[in-house]
């Protein structure tokens, strides 16, 4: 530890926005969403000349909302510290997904650190538990190598999501994917492409990756937990997973990696998303996503 | 800090035939909302007024008492302003048997 870190890390904890996260050296963005958006929006499918181009997957996707996470029951839950979340609804029909993301690219290939406070919870439709409504809560990376890479340069798409329960059962676990769905050409001028790499199919089980998340006792009151994901922009590869008091062995995970796109060079997205397992809302909010990097 | 200010699109290339509505959206943030509806095709049949819905729980609706227009042709677009909505809006249309429209719906949103 150097001067500059203990001071640094010193400032940080007496920031109450701050001291609850572990950011690395700089921070890319503090998104509490008590300010608004922060640059989070919907996460729209590719199309040429008519959006009936755009797969079925992404066309179910809307905007995600500013949410004080109000219940018929008790009304406004809040946030961690403030009144607002992020909340990213799907559609009420098994299967249905929606994605937040936020789009930037980086300027060093190094190591960098998402971490976020999150819970989920499907709508409260009915006066029961409800714990296996919600299908997952997940994140992901879309990122790839710089243009001076040369041959062999990667799109690099992380992507765990939390597999709460399927077809009724409760599984609780976490899950990686490292393929995607074959590449379609969109259109006719040849510039665009789409896969949809939040498919259903190809998830894995992160070995050890099983966790009991706290769901609370009714459907309408969540609590919140905290998700910690390190990733090596050098290496793509990850380096680290911690969800509130577990931290999970990376030692099998591996990412999505299709060759490198022509437009995206260092790219750095980010994404959460919300899948319901019944004909019901799944509801995913995030309090505040810190992201940083070593650089 | 400049006031909040949201373009949110909450249908985007959706074909509606019958009863149908946007999904819930939360804007207790803002104080005014602008409702932008573009027909993306040329709608079929004879097209209902639209109206504004409000909710306390994204779940039970009723309507705020605003009605307008559905666009008539291809890239036609109709809007309505609104305030002092609460938190929970929806549009919603309740389209006779053979009438179909594909639209876009923008909410732009204000603090």
């Amino acid at each position: 530890m150097t001067q500059l870190d203990d001071m640094r890390r010193a400032l940080r904890e007496a920031d109450p926005r701050l001291s609850r996260f572990d950011p690395l050296p700089r921070i890319i963005c503090l998104d509490d969403f008590d300010r608004g958006m922060c640059g989070w929006t919907q996460l729209v499918g590719n199309y040429e000349h008519s959006l009936d181009a755009m797969l079925p997957g992404y066309a179910q996707h809307s905007h995600a909302m500013l949410s004080t996470l109000p219940n018929w029951d008790f009304g406004s839950h809040g946030g961690v510290d403030g009144s607002y979340a992020l909340k990213i609804a799907t559609r009420p029909r098994k299967g249905a997904q929606n994605v937040a993301i936020k789009r930037l690219t980086f300027r060093k290939a190094g190591p960098i650190r998402i971490e976020t406070y999150f819970t989920f919870k499907p709508e409260a439709t009915a006066l029961e538990l409800s714990e296996t409504d919600i299908r997952s809560f997940g994140f992901l990376y879309d990122l790839q190598v710089g243009d001076q890479h040369g041959a062999g340069g990667e799109r690099v798409m992380p992507h765990l999501r939390f597999l709460n329960a399927e077809n009724g059962v409760h599984l609780q676990k976490w899950q990686f994917k490292r393929k995607t769905t074959p590449i379609q050409p969109i259109g006719t001028a040849g510039k665009t492409i789409t896969h949809y790499h939040l498919s259903p199919d190809d998830w894995e089980d992160l070995p050890g990756g099983g966790q009991r998340l706290c769901y609370n006792e009714i459907p309408t009151k969540v609590n919140w937990h905290y998700l910690r994901f390190d990733f090596d922009l050098a290496s793509m590869q990850a380096t680290g997973f911690q969800v509130n008091d577990r931290v999970f062995d990376l030692g099998s995970y591996e990412p999505i990696r299709i060759p490198a796109m022509k437009n995206l060079w260092c790219m750095l997205n980010i994404g959460f998303f919300a899948e319901t397992d019944t004909d019901k809302r799944a509801f995913a909010y995030l309090d505040s996503v810190c992201l940083s990097g070593d650089f | 800090m400049l006031p909040e200010n949201l373009t949110a699109i909450v249908a985007r290339n959706e074909t509606w035939t019958g009863a149908c509505a946007t999904e819930p959206y939360e804007a207790g943030w803002a104080k005014e909302a602008i409702v932008f509806v573009r027909a993306l095709k040329t709608p079929k049949g004879p097209l209902p007024k639209a109206r504004i819905e409000l909710s306390a729980d994204g779940m039970h609706w009723v309507p705020e008492g605003s009605e307008f227009d559905l666009p008539a042709g291809e890239n036609a677009v109709t809007f309505q302003r609104l305030s002092h909505f609460g938190n929970f809006i929806r549009v919603a249309a309740s389209l006779p048997p053979g009438s179909e429209i594909t639209l876009l719906v923008a909410l732009h949103l204000k603090a």
